[in-house]
Order: structure tokens, then sequence, then C-alpha cells
């Protein structure tokens, strides 16, 4: 192989790497090592203990705003997924028709849109149809969160689809399958992987969304991540760390299985 | 012998006003009940298009198209007793090979026990039963082709399609499977249908073929017909070689006509019928390569310089000028005990009777 250019030989390049790295995962490193720590301080090590675990298993608000957290990604991102997918076949399976890249575009808008400003226009909307309706559940938060985590379905899901053979369906077409039968048993069984990345990437997004939450969610409707805002804002303990830790784990398991069900494809 | 396929005024066109691009312009054509049909042409000819059309990917812009006697033009791909086999396979990943032949008669609703016999006589049909239970990405190009050719045999098509289905093999196994094809068309006795741009596949397998070019069909025969007695200049140059020679009219009457061969007099040519000859007049006329021979100077029809000779193995070809200038290709079969003639040797040829043939332009 020809010896081209190696960024590894520019002076600095190591350095500036290194340190990239632990701005990346240093702080996260001390939040996983302190919610280890057998005192209540943050920075002062007093010895190894699963205590602040053990606190954490035993507050029921813990457990109330996670399984709160739980439920609602599972069922916003089923919500998004099946929009996504209905997006996804409906910007590639047809022909070019005027103001796709438009469509596109806005589909994806909520990835442009500064998460604050949706969070707001979100409140305004909710507030209004509460003052009308006077139904305060968990109705918003169902479609706040299926409508944000929309385009993260979005992605994977349409990414399967532009890769699969456009002729695999005229084929079933031409085997006697009719427009259903051909989606049923072509398309579909073939866009699993998209459509299971498509579920995890929103119900990660779902579980991880703090601004839309807090403008949306009425008394009551805590979900842990503006649970562990709140607690943060009184004072810090390593509870929280505990807390965070476990979350950090739920969530590399998803990363986890995203990763492997896209990188593995017939 | 009755007509599989009638096509009758079938236009194709894609877009609309000054960027419409007319794929197909008034074909008419008959495809017989249990025919080898191949449409044979270069790319962007039309003939895939003509084949979609057949298959119900495309509808027509104008004209009608019957298969068996009923009009099919405005019905869907499943609606048609037609099945393809794709150029890239188009073969189901995630399902085996078995699911895969089984596909279309599970979809026209047939009796498991009958689509398990059928799969099996299929599988048996194309030397493929050590594979049933595999799926697509674990076979080879040629198993790949087998197993499509299957599935499109197994729900009983009267017609079957192929969109250059040979063209992702490499030679040998090109080889093998252009006469596994002709089998199993000989065995099934289906219509079949085949698109190509190989024009030695098409003449070795057809048992008619249609030759197009810029939507249309230019010659339609027999693959001796089209070889032997090309009815124009693009259908000479397309079906092997061939070398084009403009040359004048000598005489023309009731009895043939003849043509002035530079530095040789006269010589008889085969004209089309139909085709009205000026003498005087400048023509095309065409002669096969190989239908022309060395022979001794003094009974030579023509005489040119040689230029150089390209040795292919079983035969030489030598490259050859007229005395007017114009070039000549003649192709030798070798044989050990002939020795070549050397460049800048003067050569007398001597042509096959009705080679030299006048072509439309």
């Amino acid at each position: 192989m020809a010896k081209g250019f190696d960024v590894r030989r520019l002076p600095g390049f190591a350095s500036v790497a290194l340190l990239t790295i632990a701005l990346l995962y240093v702080p996260i490193v001390i939040l996983v090592v302190f919610s280890f720590n057998d005192s209540i301080s943050q920075s002062q090590w007093a010895g190894f203990s699963m205590r602040w675990y053990e606190t954490a298993m035993n507050n029921a608000t813990v457990r109330d705003v996670s399984i709160r957290s739980l439920w609602l990604a599972g069922v916003s991102a089923g919500f998004a997924t099946v929009l996504a997918t209905l997006a996804a076949l409906g910007t590639t399976r047809v022909g070019r028709f005027p103001g796709q890249t438009m469509i596109y575009a806005l589909i994806n808008q909520p990835l442009m849109v500064p998460e604050i400003v949706t969070g707001i226009a979100l409140l305004i909307v909710v507030a209004f149809v509460k003052v009308q309706t006077g139904y305060t559940g968990m109705g918003y938060m169902v479609l706040a969160h299926t409508a944000f985590c929309i385009p993260f379905a979005y992605l994977p899901i349409r990414a399967r689809l532009e890769t699969l053979d456009p002729n695999l369906e005229i084929a079933a077409a031409d085997l006697y399958a009719g427009p259903v039968r051909a989606f049923w048993h072509i398309t579909l069984p073939l866009l699993v992987p998209g459509i299971m990345a498509g579920f995890m990437l929103g119900f990660v997004t779902s579980l991880d969304t703090v601004v839309i939450t807090e403008f949306v969610k009425s008394a009551g409707q805590e979900t842990l991540p503006t649970y562990m805002l709140g607690q943060i804002r009184r004072s810090t303990t390593p509870e929280m760390n505990a807390v965070a830790t476990l979350f950090l784990l739920l969530s590399l398991v998803f990363v986890t299985a995203f990763f492997l069900i896209t990188r593995k494809r017939g | 012998m009755s007509a599989e396929i009638e096509i009758s005024g079938l236009s194709k066109v894609f877009g609309q006003g000054a960027g419409a691009f007319h794929a197909l312009s008034g074909i008419y054509l008959t495809i017989e009940t249990g025919e080898f049909f191949t449409l044979l042409g270069p790319s962007g000819c039309g003939k895939t298009t003509l084949l979609r059309m057949i298959a119900g990917f495309e509808q027509p812009t104008a004209g009608t198209l019957r298969i068996n006697g009923e009009e099919v033009a405005g019905k869907g791909p499943n609606a048609r007793p037609v099945n393809t086999v794709f150029q890239n396979y188009a073969l189901f990943p995630h399902m085996s090979v078995r699911d895969n032949i089984g596909f279309g008669l599970k979809m026209l609703g047939r009796p498991r026990a009958e689509v398990a016999a059928t799969v099996d006589e299929m599988l048996r049909l194309v030397r493929m039963e050590a594979m049933a239970t595999r799926k697509p990405s674990e076979l080879s190009g040629g198993q790949q082709q087998r197993v499509a050719l299957a599935r499109a045999l197994a729900p009983r098509p009267r017609v079957l399609l192929l969109d250059e289905p040979l063209s992702a093999l490499d030679l040998k196994l090109r080889k093998e499977m252009q006469s596994e094809l002709k089998r199993l068309q000989v065995e099934t006795g289906i219509t079949f249908v085949f698109v190509t741009h190989d024009q030695e596949e098409a003449l070795t397998m057809s048992d008619r073929i249609a030759v197009m070019n810029a939507g249309r069909i230019l010659q339609l025969g027999t693959p001796h017909e089209i070889y032997n007695t090309p009815s124009d200049r693009f259908v000479a140059g397309f079906i092997g070689d061939t070398n084009v020679l403009s040359l004048a009219v000598a005489s023309s009457g009731v009895d043939g006509v003849t043509l002035a061969v530079p530095g040789a007099g006269t010589l008889p040519a085969a004209s089309l019928d139909g085709l009205t000859l000026l003498v005087g007049q400048t023509v095309t006329a065409v002669v096969r390569p190989e239908q022309a021979r060395l022979c001794p100077l003094a009974e030579a029809d023509l005489t040119a310089t040689l230029e150089q000779t390209v040795f292919f193995g079983t035969d030489t070809h030598l490259h050859l000028r007229l005395a007017d200038g114009q070039g000549f290709i003649l192709r030798r079969q070798n044989a050990a005990d002939e020795v070549d003639p050397a460049p800048g040797d003067r050569l007398g040829l001597r042509l096959a009777r009705g080679a030299l043939r006048v072509l439309r332009d």
C-alpha cells in the first residue's frame, strides 16, 4: 500500500485525541465511581458500597417515575414507529412527486428545530386543550413524545427501505401477490431490522428527553429525567449517581442492540 | 401453432412535451405458442420496455396487447399468466429456496400438498434438490439463476419472460445456462420471450428473433434469416461481423442486379424485394467475412492488398484494402498445412454465390 497521509503523524494529534476522549468519558466515569461511594460526599472517596443503589431501589418515587418513563417510552416509540414506517413507505415507494424534498425536511423537523421551541409550542397547545376539555391525563405526554420520536424512528427505517431492491416487490407482484400481500410477505419481513432499530432509537429518545416532558407534564407525571433534575436542584446525593448509572446501563443496552440489529443485515 | 402474444400498434412514451422519450413506437408483433422468441438489440433500444409491458410492470401509451387472446392492457402483473426471470434474479432474501419457488403457487391459493409437489418437481427440473433449504445468499450466481428460473416456472405460466438473465454470469457458466434454458423450454413447452443484447446468445437459442433499435423492430425472422438476409445496415452490423461496402449499380433488371467492383468488373448481387435500384446509383452492400475466400488472381471476383493478419485461434482475420481504398475483412479457418500470406501481398478473393447483398440504408 502506498504511504498516504496519516493523521497520526501530525504533531499534537495524540494529545488532542486523548483530551477529547477524556472530555467525553471522565465525567461519566466519575459519576459511576461515586455511585459506589460509601459516603454522601461527591469528592471524598470513603470506600466501596452498594448503599446508594439500595436507597434508590427502596425509593418508591424512583420506582414510580422509572415505570412511567419506560411505559411512556414504549408507547410513544411504538406509535412513532408505526407512523415513521408509513412515512418511510410514503417517501420511498412512490414515484417522484413535487415537494418530495420538502416533505422529507418536514418529517425531520424535530431534529432541526430547537427542543425548547418545540417545548414551548407544545405547552401553549396543551394548555389550551386542557382548558377546553378538562382532560389532564397522560395523553398529552404520549402525543408529544410520539411526535418528537418520529424522525428518530424514521431515519433507520428509511435507510433500510432504500437498500431494499425494488425488484423484490415487482417480483412478488409478478408471482400473483396483490399490493397488500406483497407488502406483508416481502417488504415487511425485510423491513423488520429497520423497524426494530427505529423503535429503539425512538425509545431511547423518549426515555432521555427532559425539555419536552417539562413543558407538557401535568401534576404527578414526573418521568425519571425530570425527577432527577428536580432532585439535583435541591442537593446532589450519590443516590442520583446510582440512578443515573442504572439509566446509563439501560441506554447502553439499547444502543448496543440498535448497533447489532443495524449491522446484521441480509 | 397459435398466437400466444399479439401486440398491435404498441407505443410507450416516457415524460411529456419536449423532453418526452419514445421508448417504443408502433410495435406490431405476434409470438407463437411454445416458441423461443428473442428480443435483440443494443441497450436503450426498447427491448426491456417491451418485456416489462408484456409482464405488466409498465402500461402502454397506445396500442393493444393480447395474451392467449385476452386483452391485458390495464391489468397488473399479478393478473397475467406470465412470469419473469429478472436480470438480478430478485430472489426473496429472507426465504429458503423452497419458499422462493413455492411463492407464486402460494399466492395463487393452491393447496399445500400441491405446492410441495410442484416445488419438488421444479427442484428436480433445475437440479437444485440438494439446496432446497438454503437461503439465496448461500448460493452461487449460477445456482441463484436456477432458483429464479424454477420460481418463475412453478406456477406454469403461459409465457416466461427472461430479462437478460445470463448477463451476470461468467462465460463458461453462461454457455451452460444457454443449453439449460433451451432444454427447459423444450421440456416445459412454455413460450419463452428472451431479452438480450448478445447476438450470439440470440442466434444459438432462438426459434425467432426480433432485432430492435430506437424503439422499433427492424427485422423479424429465424436466426438463419436474420444472419443470412439482414434487411438493413443496422441489422447486418449488429448480428455478427460484416463488411459494409459502397458500390455503384452496374445493371438492374428482371434477372437481378450487378454491382461495379473496383478493379474487377461487375458482380451479381442479391437484393431486397421492392428495393428500386438505378444504374449508376451508389448503394450499400454487405459481405460476411466468412463468405469470401482466397483464390488465384486469375479466377478472382475481386482483388485486394493484405494489410495485416489477426490470429483468433480457430480462424484468422485478414485485413485487406480494395483497389478503391475500401477496407475488407476475410475470415479464414486455420488449417495446419496453410501458410498465411504476408502483408503487402496482392490477393484474389472469391465470394460465395449470394454473399454480396444490397441493403436498405
